[in-house]
């Protein structure tokens, strides 16, 4: 069973998870994210080899990302920066990790501020950016 | 392929007009699609999934996930770039407002400034995203310009 973590116990700094998460773009996720989203833009298609993948499949390593800080489910996704540094390949292994950078209560709903890194293989950078959500209640 | 050959066919914008409006993207959604993203993004949030839980929530009903939308608003951006926001571009945005089931999300948006950023020619769009009249997320892209390459 997985056991959540409190508000209380969330310090700025804190980093998650400890080791640098493996995401691999593969053509299951991409496809997946692809149908989901409705999208039919013909750029992933892949016809002649290498195929591309859409960048804001970032929604999909965000969620591995976010489930490593262990927040309790009914939690609230309030704000989004991200930017694109490249385009990703699928068959790409990412490399993602986040920090707190910031905590607070507003409306006396309990806010966390993470930012975050993904890498490709290579170490470059792939996106970054800052998410702020809503922490769920703590159970 | 090379990164550069995968973008989309066509050629790109090289400028933008301040008050250009992008093209509009619509997309109904439904339960069976917010269930549908869940299983693509691994996000079983009960807030989405579960009506029962999402009936003691802040919405009394199941809402769509936010970063669903933001999928909606990279769909147009590269659209509008012909797949050059993938590659650079950049959003920043709140979530102003739930997406329930039925409901038809409008994404859209403007040229509002073109300024430099470091050392780059870049177009600052506002984000406009609505159910009906009702703002679902508030918002801006950034976007650099395509360089034109000298002989």
């Amino acid at each position: 069973m997985t056991q959540f973590r409190r508000y209380d116990d969330v310090k700025v700094g804190d980093i998650f998870p400890a080791a640098p998460l493996a995401f691999v773009v593969d053509d299951a996720v991409v496809n997946g994210f692809l149908a989901a989203t409705k999208d039919e833009n013909g750029l992933y298609n892949g016809t002649d080899g290498a195929r591309r993948a859409p960048s804001m499949i970032a929604s999909v390593y965000l969620i591995d990302l976010l489930m490593a800080r262990r927040s309790p489910p009914g939690g609230i996704h309030a704000k989004q920066a991200i930017r694109f540094h490249r385009p990703i390949l699928v068959g790409e292994t990412l490399s993602i990790q986040a920090r707190v950078v910031d905590k607070y209560v507003r409306k006396e709903r309990p806010y966390v501020v993470s930012e975050f890194e993904a890498r490709g293989s290579d170490g470059a950078l792939v996106s970054s950016g800052r998410i702020t959500s809503i922490w769920g209640r703590d159970q | 392929m090379s990164l550069e050959q995968a973008s989309a066919p066509g050629p790109r914008q090289t400028s933008f007009a301040v008050g250009e409006s992008l093209p509009v993207l619509r997309r109904q959604v439904s339960q069976a699609m917010i269930n549908d993203y869940a299983q693509a993004s691994g996000d079983f949030n009960p807030i989405h999934v579960d009506p029962e839980f999402a009936r003691s929530g802040p919405f009394g009903r199941t809402i769509a996930h936010g970063l669903m939308t933001l999928s909606f608003v990279a769909q147009m951006l590269n659209e509008w770039t012909r797949g050059a926001f993938d590659e650079c571009g950049e959003v920043d945005v709140a979530f102003i407002g739930p997406v329930f089931a039925d409901d038809t999300v409008e994404v859209s948006g403007m040229v509002e400034e073109l300024l430099l950023r470091d050392g780059r020619s870049v177009a600052r769009i506002k984000l406009i995203c609505r159910v009906g009249e009702r703002d679902i997320l508030a918002g801006s892209a950034i976007q650099p310009l395509q360089e034109t390459r000298k002989a």
